[in-house]
């Protein structure tokens, strides 16, 4: 049993290890590989925040609640479970790219990732990396990226976790997961599923949640073997969601919404001479149905086909200088009720580079060029530095220019869609510092945003909205990261995390703050464990934040608090259970205007190892 | 003790990382003893997360008062107040997407009732004979073959019967006590005037593609039509089209150019009036010919004119608040700008 434990430790500090490790790589495959080794490598001036395991159980219902607590993102959510849309820096939810080991997976129709139909529980590791990273990302990631990474390794591993979930308002969950390994083999397989009755009730206003009901399954199979002179790896997914939509104060709920995504990457990663390649081919599949009366088989959809071929090529000079050339070619093959059939071609060339000048300097030049798409073809830069002014104090910089197409539904819905819509363009810069006194790490960053040729939907003569590349915004705002880990013996120990941050997001012709981005949002946790047992508080305070573009309406500002307390058990410490205690003080809070939020519930939990 | 006072210490600091409050509701608004002689003017309100309501704004423009019946009740309208009809001194208030009429005194606001079941999508409302209304009802709107009348018994506030109608009923006017139902087609095209009298249609007009609104005058009864638009693949001209009341018959059919799709008519005396292409047209009942000249520049949700005024509702960008803007028909002039609520679509008179 207690060997188990070791491996799961060893595992999770060779990702740490592989993550910041910077060197090794060319001359030994590194234990544990993240699938997307190039998030680390080349973002060495951007603020990557990894979120860990505990954080991340402690809100596995969805991704939107994960990062809710956990980072400075705000999310627009239609009620609990329903479309839940980001606001990275102020920026959009189609300015929010959310990447799956290195796949853009943003959706072709809509332009972003609906948070709610993500598991967080399906994944290696969750990382947040804040800024622009159109070079490596392509469309969208402009306020920042969110990545869902897989790990291989060919360490001897042999493990089973199993996980159960109930909760208030007929809430099930479970997830199962093994992982296993033998020769050159490396096999993870897991399946996840939630489903909820949904039915909290509106506090104070004498309502139910009536029609919010809804069910997540995911399945996902991650398998890596090596080679010779390399190592080949497979990653898939499957996702399906069906959800009721809730109403809101003033309408009954009548809608109803299903999705299925698969996602399929197969990599080949070969040492030729100097260099390392990888050849990879994905395919990606979409596919929704909107049902505009639950009751009624009536419904519209669409669905789309990503077919993905890259090859790269990496050399690392003198244990100094990582080069990186990448050619990508995206092919897009959409058909829906409402867009018609089209597709589309994207050839990108990219240039990585991470120079590591001392031991105290790196710095990073990144480089895009597309060809072949419908647009004016955009040209992508980036560059970042770090330095290590001591051992506790290092600045990192860095600017960008990123880019967001159209998307298909931009382009061709009927009736409105425009085809001659341009990308999207913002330029950006950062300034981190970054702070580490033993236990005590810091992190303040300041940041610009601006952006052009926004593309909305405003309505024309005679009734009809339609897309056209006019806004102009202006985002700057600071973030502040905490983080705190104290143990005051060998039994007891505080664990506390917390952020908060600034935004002025605004329409530069207005001159008003963008609609759903509040000024002020903070988070903290602080967790206390005491031998097999541990107990922790966490709170969340989201600002006001304007409803309408002349700042005339808002939802207005509220504070969250949850409890919750596990226990191992310390005759067999591979069975933990507890509970949590979510809205403790039972207030009423929306993130959209109308659309309220759960009252207080409770969810326990079993997870065990076999 | 050292360790105990690093943990209250940082207990607080996490409080005071997320601790506020959130109490500070809308202060009410200052309400007048009534809201006689001025005008009202429903806003739907934001499309999907919100409440529309009612501006109040007095004859001699000395009193706005945005929200009024959430002012006097209390309680939100809904969301998308579509527009209002009324009975004597009782406004029925129709709200589409909470699929309910909320009923209040025209003067004061007052809640009296509200009519919460036998409407799928309802959109206008008109009072026949005092103790009937007519309520057009959209059903299912991706259904074509289940729009219907709901006839509305006033004194008890509740659907007595329902009438079947050709798709996509919309705007309505009551003229000899037959309603005059205009089927512009809901989120489609259709071409049709039904004419209802008790609970049976009485007859179907076909007129232009589109009708979206309509006025009566003596015997006459215009019925403008937008005509389809051009993403339908099948682009038709607007039209204005008279029908002889008297015979329910089209007498006459003016046609705009194919590219021209007019809204809003509206009347004042003997002038028409209409909304074309980010101009104002004002038509001569007297000799028709269009489009008229025009006078006014702006793109209108909604227009009324009335008593050598008009009154336009300017929406913005259907995210913000709109405004109403009033201008002189002997000069063509705007005299008064009023902030609404969000998306102002119907403007009505209390005397």
């Amino acid at each position: 049993m207690k060997q188990i434990w070791l491996h799961i430790i060893f595992v999770v500090f060779l990702c740490t290890a592989s993550a910041y490790a910077q060197l090794d790589s060319i001359q030994h495959l590194p234990e544990v590989m993240l699938t997307d080794s190039k998030l680390v490598q080349f973002s060495k001036g951007f603020k990557l925040e990894k979120l860990g395991d505990s954080l991340i159980k402690k809100n596995a219902t969805s991704l939107t609640e994960t990062l809710r607590y956990n980072t400075s993102i705000y999310f627009r959510e239609n009620g609990f479970g329903m479309v839940s849309s980001p606001s990275f820096r102020g920026t959009n939810a189609a300015q929010t790219a959310v990447v799956w080991n290195g796949i853009n997976i943003n959706s072709v129709f809509t332009g972003q990732t609906d948070f709610n139909t993500i598991s967080p529980l399906n994944y290696s590791e969750i990382t947040i990396r804040s800024g622009g990273g159109g070079v490596q990302y392509g469309s969208g990631a402009v306020g920042g990226s969110i990545h869902l990474n897989d790990a291989y390794s060919f360490q001897k591993i042999d493990t089973t976790q199993v996980g159960l979930r109930y909760g208030s308002f007929s809430t099930v969950g479970g997830n199962a997961s093994t992982t296993q390994t033998w020769g050159d083999h490396y096999l993870n397989v897991g399946v996840d599923f939630i489903s909820s009755e949904n039915d909290y009730d509106y506090v104070g206003k004498n309502q139910k949640n009536t029609h919010g009901q809804f069910v997540r399954f995911k399945a996902k199979v991650n398998e890596a073997r090596k080679l010779k002179r390399g190592v080949a790896t497979w990653n898939s997914e499957y996702s399906y969601n069906d959800r009721n939509f809730s109403g809101s104060l003033n309408t009954k709920g009548k809608d109803a919404y299903k999705d299925v995504t698969t996602r399929n990457l197969w990599q080949l990663q070969q040492k030729v001479g100097v260099f390392n390649t990888k050849g990879s081919v994905a395919h990606l599949f979409e596919r929704y149905n909107y049902f505009p009366d639950s009751e009624k088989a009536f419904n519209t959809g669409g669905k789309a086909n990503t077919f993905i071929g890259a090859f790269q090529a990496e050399i690392f000079l003198q244990k100094k200088l990582r080069l990186n050339g990448k050619v990508e070619y995206t092919y897009v093959d959409a058909e829906g009720d409402n867009v018609g059939e089209n597709s589309r071609k994207t050839l990108a060339a990219v240039v990585l580079m991470n120079h590591r000048l001392s031991e105290k300097f790196n710095y990073g030049i990144n480089l895009r060029q597309e060809f072949l798409n419908d647009f004016d073809n955009p040209f992508l830069f980036s560059a970042d530095a770090k330095y290590s002014v001591s051992k506790n104090y290092a600045l990192r910089l860095n600017g960008s220019k990123n880019y967001r197409v159209p998307t298909f539904n931009d382009l061709y819905w009927y009736a409105g869609g425009n085809m001659d819509l341009q990308p999207e363009t913002s330029y950006q810069m950062e300034l981190g510092q970054e702070f580490s006194v033993g236990k005590l790490k810091a992190d303040v960053a300041a940041y610009y945003i601006s952006s052009e040729d926004l593309i909305k939907w405003v309505p024309g003569n005679g009734g009809l909205w339609q897309p056209i590349n006019i806004s102009k915004t202006r985002n700057y705002g600071i973030e502040a990261v905490l983080g705190y880990y104290l143990k005051f013996s060998k039994r007891h120990s505080l664990d506390f995390n917390a952020n908060y941050s600034y935004t002025k997001a605004e329409d530069l012709e207005k001159e008003k703050q963008l609609i759903y981005v509040p000024f002020h949002k903070a988070a903290g946790t602080m967790e206390y464990s005491f031998n097999y047992f541990s107990v922790y508080v966490q709170g969340l305070f989201n600002g006001e934040a304007y409803t309408t573009t002349d700042n005339s309406e808002s939802v207005d500002r509220y504070t969250v608090f949850n409890i919750g307390a596990q226990y191992t058990l310390p005759f067999n410490p591979n069975i933990t259970f507890g509970g949590r205690l979510k809205n403790v003080f039972n207030v009423y809070y929306e993130n959209v205007a109308y659309r309220p939020m759960p009252s207080r519930n409770l969810q326990i939990f079993l997870n065990f190892n076999i | 003790m050292k360790t105990m006072k690093r943990i209250i210490f940082m207990t607080l600091t996490v409080l005071l990382f997320v601790s506020c409050s959130s109490d500070d509701d809308n202060q009410p608004e200052y309400i007048p003893a009534a809201f006689e002689k001025g005008i009202l003017i429903t806003n739907e309100g934001p499309f999907n997360n919100g409440s529309g309501n009612i501006t109040y704004i007095s004859e001699d423009y000395s009193t706005v008062v945005q929200n009024i019946f959430k002012n006097v009740n209390g309680s939100n309208l809904g969301n998308i107040v579509q527009s209002m009809g009324f009975q004597d001194n009782i406004a029925y208030i129709v709200v589409s997407n909470s699929q309910k009429i909320e009923i209040a005194n025209r003067y004061t606001f007052q809640r009296i009732d509200s009519v919460t079941t036998g409407l799928v999508n309802p959109r206008y409302f008109v009072s026949v004979g005092g103790n009937k209304g007519y309520v057009s009802n959209w059903g299912d709107p991706n259904d074509n073959t289940d729009d219907y009348l709901a006839v509305l018994d006033l004194r008890t506030n509740t659907v007595s019967a329902t009438i079947p109608v050709a798709f996509g009923p919309e705007r309505m006017v009551v003229a000899n006590n037959k309603i005059y139902v205009a089927h512009q087609g809901a989120y489609g095209q259709n071409n049709l005037i039904s004419v209802i009298s008790g609970t049976t249609v009485e007859s179907t007009i076909p007129v232009g593609d589109v009708p979206n609104s309509m006025v009566v005058s003596g015997n006459t009864l215009y019925v403008l039509c937008g005509g389809n638009p051009s993403y339908t693949g099948s682009e038709t001209a607007g039209s204005l089209v008279k029908i002889d009341l008297a015979t329910g018959q089209v007498s006459q059919t003016f046609s705009f150019g194919t590219t021209q799709h007019p809204t809003s008519l509206t009347m004042d005396g003997a002038k028409l009036f209409y909304n074309l292409d980010g101009k104002v047209y004002k038509v001569d009942t007297a000799s028709i010919s269009l489009p008229g000249a025009d006078i006014i520049n702006g793109n209108f949700y909604t227009l009324q004119a009335k008593d050598g005024k008009l009154y336009a509702a300017d929406a913005k960008d259907y995210a913000s608040r709109g405004s109403l803007i009033i201008y002189d028909l002997s000069t063509n002039q705007q005299i008064q700008e009023f902030e609404t609520g969000i998306v102002p679509g119907g403007i009505y008179f209390n005397e």
